[in-house]
C-alpha cells in the first residue's frame, strides 16, 4: 500500500511549476518534500490532496487511482493540514476538529464522528482546550488542532504543507515529533513540504530534493543531503556532517566585506 | 512538593488522559449541541406568539383573542357573526399579511445575509454586496420613470425591480466565475455595480419630475405598507424552497467558511459549484424581497450576526436561527414603525436601523469573546 506519484505536471497559468514528477512512499513512511521557495514543494502536496488537478500524471494509492476517485472517496483516504490561517468566525476546538469528519456525515454527525473526533483530540492533547475558541490559541495550539482536524478526518495519507513555518522551536519539534508517532502507531503515510534541512533529516524516513518542478534527489536524508547537490539547488555552499546517527546540514557563511 | 509544581507547570503540555468517565457523558450533551435543537425550537414557537400579538397591536383595538379566533376562523372555516366582522377583516386583509410579509422578508434577507457571509468568509458582507439593491432600485426607478403620467401597476415595477436584480447579480456571477470566483473579485466586482446603479438611479431623479422623483424615492425606502397575500405567499414559498436546500448543504459551507477554500477542497467539497450555487440561491432570496418591499438594509447584516452570538457559528443551527431572528427584527421593527406615530405608519426600511443597532451594540458589548 504505498503512495506512488507518477509523471505529474501541473503548472499555473503559463508558469510550469511541476515537471514531471515521479515518487514512491511506503506505508507508514514519513517523507520530507524539500526545496527552496517555489521548487514545487507546496504543489505537489496540494496535487496529492486534491486541491488542484494536474495537467497529466497519476497519483495511486495501493494501486487506486487516487485523482479518479469521487471527492468524497478521495478525502476519506487522504488528509490535508495547510498552513495555519486566519478563521473569519468564532469556532470552539472542537468545532474545528469535527470538520474532519466533513466527508464522513450526511448532514448531522453522528455518534461514531464524535468519537474519532474525541479520539483525535486526546492524541493531540487539546482536551483542556476543547471548548475554547479558536481565536484565543496561539499558534502552536491552532496548528495542533489543524493536524487534529487531519486525523479525525481517519485518512490513510496525511499531507502537511509546511505546518511548521509559523511555530516556535519547541512546537516545530513537538509538531514534528507527533507527525511520526502517528506515522508509526497508526501506519499512516506522511509527506511533509518543509523547509528545515535538519528538521526533515532528524524525523524523516526519506528526503525528496525538489527544484524547478523536478526531483533532484530522493532516498534517506543521508543519501539526499549531498553537499554538490544542496549547494547547486540552493545556490549556497554547505557542509553535511553526520552527528548522533542523523544528518546536518550547515550553511557556508563568509564574511562580506565591505570596501569603504 | 517540587513534583506537583512540576505536574503544575506541566499542565500545558499534552496530556492523552481524559476526565473521568461520569461527568464526561454529563457533558456530552452539551458539547454535542444538544442545546441547541432546543433553542431552535424556543426560538420558533416565541416567533409564532411575536407574530400573533403583533397582529393584534394597533389603533383598532383588537386583542389577541380576536386574532385567534379570525386565525381559527380563515382556516377551519364557519361563521362570521356581525359584531366581529370588522375585526376579522382588519385581522385577515391588512394586519396578518403585512407582519408575515415584514416577518418573511426579514427572515429572507438574514438567512441570505448568513449564506454569503459564510461564502465569502467576510463577517462584513450582507446579501446586498453583490449589488443586488442598488440594480432592483433601478429597475423599479426605470418603469416609474418610464410610465411617466400615468400610474403604473405595482406588479410592473415589482418585476422590472426583480428582473434587474438577477440580470445584474448573473451578470457579476459570470463575471467572478471567469476569474475562478476569487472572493476578493466578488467583493470588488459587487462594489463597482453597486456605484454604477446608484449613479443609474441618481440620473433617473435627476431627471424626473416632481411626482415620479417622489415615487422613485418613496420605493426606495422599503416597506410592508402594501403587503397582500400575493406579495406574502412568493416570498414565503421562496424562503420555505430555499431552506432545506441550504440546509442540506450547511456542513460543506462550513468547510468553506471554517477551514478555507484549499482545506474544504481537501475535505470532499466541491467549493467553486457549491459557492455559485449558493450565491444563487442568496441572491434569489434578496432580489425577491427587494422587489416586492423595496430596499431594507441591516436586517441582511446584522440578522445573522445575533443568530451567530446566541447559537454559535456552525451553520447547521445558524442558518435557520438567522431566519428567526431575521424575521423578529423587521417583524418588530415593522411594529413599532406602525405605533410609535400612529396613525402615521413609518416604512420599516426606516425603523429597522433604530431597532436593530441598540440590540446589536448590546450583544456586542455583553458578550465575553470579541465578534469576529
Amino acid at each position: 500500500m504505498s503512495l506512488q506519484i507518477d509523471d505529474v505536471r501541473f503548472s499555473y497559468g503559463k508558469h510550469l511549476v511541476l515537471d514531471g514528477v515521479s515518487l514512491e512512499v511506503a506505508e507508514g513512511t514519513f517523507c520530507a518534500l524539500l526545496g527552496p521557495n517555489g521548487s514545487g514543494k507546496s504543489t505537489l502536496t496540494k496535487v496529492v490532496a486534491g486541491v488542484h488537478r494536474p495537467a497529466s500524471g497519476r497519483v495511486s494509492f495501493g494501486g487506486v487511482d487516487v485523482l479518479g476517485l469521487g471527492r468524497r472517496s478521495h478525502a476519506r483516504l487522504i488528509g490535508y493540514v495547510p498552513q495555519s490561517g486566519e478563521v473569519p468566525f468564532d469556532l470552539t476546538v472542537r468545532e474545528a476538529v469535527l470538520l474532519g469528519r466533513t466527508p464522513h456525515f450526511g448532514i448531522g454527525p453522528g455518534r461514531s464522528d464524535w468519537a474519532k473526533v474525541d479520539e483525535a483530540i486526546a492524541l493531540l492533547g487539546l482536551g483542556e482546550l476543547e471548548d475554547r475558541s479558536l481565536s484565543e490559541l496561539s499558534g502552536g495550539q491552532a496548528q495542533r488542532a489543524l493536524v487534529a482536524r487531519a486525523l479525525a478526518q481517519d485518512t490513510r495519507v496525511l499531507l502537511l504543507d509546511e505546518p511548521t513555518s509559523a511555530l516556535d522551536l519547541r512546537y516545530q519539534i513537538e509538531t514534528l515529533q507527533l507527525v511520526r508517532q502517528i506515522t508509526r502507531s497508526h501506519g499512516i503515510t506522511a509527506l511533509i513540504a518543509i523547509h528545515d534541512l535538519n528538521h526533515a533529516g532528524r524525523f524523516c524516513d526519506q528526503a525528496v530534493l525538489l527544484h524547478r518542478g523536478r526531483i533532484q534527489r530522493a532516498g534517506t536524508p543521508q543519501e539526499a543531503f549531498d553537499e554538490a547537490a544542496l549547494a547547486a539547488i540552493y545556490g549556497l555552499d554547505v557542509t553535511v556532517e553526520e552527528r548522533e546517527g542523523y544528518v546536518e546540514v550547515r550553511p557556508v557563511v563568509r564574511e562580506i566585506e565591505y570596501q569603504i | 512538593m517540587t513534583t506537583s509544581i512540576a505536574a503544575e507547570r506541566d499542565a500545558g503540555t499534552p496530556s492523552p488522559s481524559g476526565g473521568a468517565p461520569a461527568p464526561r457523558a454529563d457533558r456530552l450533551r452539551r458539547r454535542t449541541g444538544a442545546w441547541r435543537p432546543l433553542a431552535l425550537g424556543a426560538g420558533a414557537v416565541a416567533s409564532a406568539i411575536a407574530i400573533v400579538v403583533a397582529v393584534g397591536i394597533g389603533t383598532a383595538g383588537i386583542t389577541p383573542g380576536d386574532v385567534w379566533r379570525a386565525i381559527v376562523l380563515a382556516i377551519f372555516g364557519g361563521t362570521l357573526h356581525g359584531d366581529f366582522a370588522q375585526a376579522y377583516s382588519i385581522v385577515t386583509e391588512l394586519r396578518l399579511p403585512r407582519t408575515l410579509l415584514a416577518f418573511g422578508a426579514g427572515a429572507a434577507l438574514s438567512v441570505a445575509g448568513a449564506l454569503m457571509q459564510g461564502l465569502l468568509r467576510n463577517p462584513l458582507v450582507s446579501p446586498f454586496t453583490l449589488g443586488v439593491s442598488p440594480a432592483a432600485a433601478f429597475g423599479a426607478a426605470l418603469a416609474i420613470t418610464l410610465a411617466g403620467a400615468q400610474t403604473v401597476p405595482a406588479w410592473v415595477v415589482i418585476l422590472s425591480a426583480l428582473g434587474m436584480a438577477l440580470a445584474v447579480s448573473a451578470f457579476v456571477l459570470s463575471l467572478a466565475t471567469a476569474k475562478k470566483m476569487a472572493v476578493a473579485t466578488l467583493l470588488l466586482l459587487g462594489i463597482a455595480v453597486t456605484q454604477l446603479f446608484e449613479a443609474l438611479t441618481s440620473a433617473l431623479q435627476f431627471a424626473a419630475n416632481e411626482n415620479t422623483l417622489q415615487a422613485i424615492v418613496r420605493w426606495t425606502f422599503g416597506s410592508v405598507n402594501d403587503a397582500t397575500w400575493s406579495d406574502v405567499q412568493v416570498v414565503w414559498v421562496v424562503l420555505v424552497l430555499a431552506l432545506p436546500l441550504v440546509l442540506w448543504f450547511a456542513k460543506d459551507l462550513n468547510a468553506i467558511a471554517f477551514a478555507g477554500d484549499d482545506a474544504a477542497k481537501s475535505l470532499g467539497v466541491n467549493v467553486g459549484a457549491l459557492r455559485v450555487g449558493l450565491i444563487v440561491v442568496a441572491v434569489l432570496l434578496a432580489s425577491v424581497v427587494v422587489s416586492f418591499c423595496g430596499v431594507i438594509g441591516f436586517v441582511g447584516l446584522v440578522g445573522p450576526h445575533i443568530a451567530r452570538l446566541v447559537i454559535g457559528a456552525d451553520h447547521r443551527y445558524l442558518l435557520p436561527f438567522s431566519v428567526l431572528t431575521g424575521g423578529l427584527l423587521l417583524l418588530l421593527a415593522d411594529t413599532v414603525g406602525r405605533t410609535v406615530l400612529a396613525p402615521a405608519v413609518i416604512p420599516v426600511g426606516i425603523v429597522v436601523a433604530f431597532i436593530g443597532a441598540p440590540i446589536f451594540i448590546n450583544l456586542i458589548l455583553t458578550r465575553k469573546t470579541a465578534l469576529r
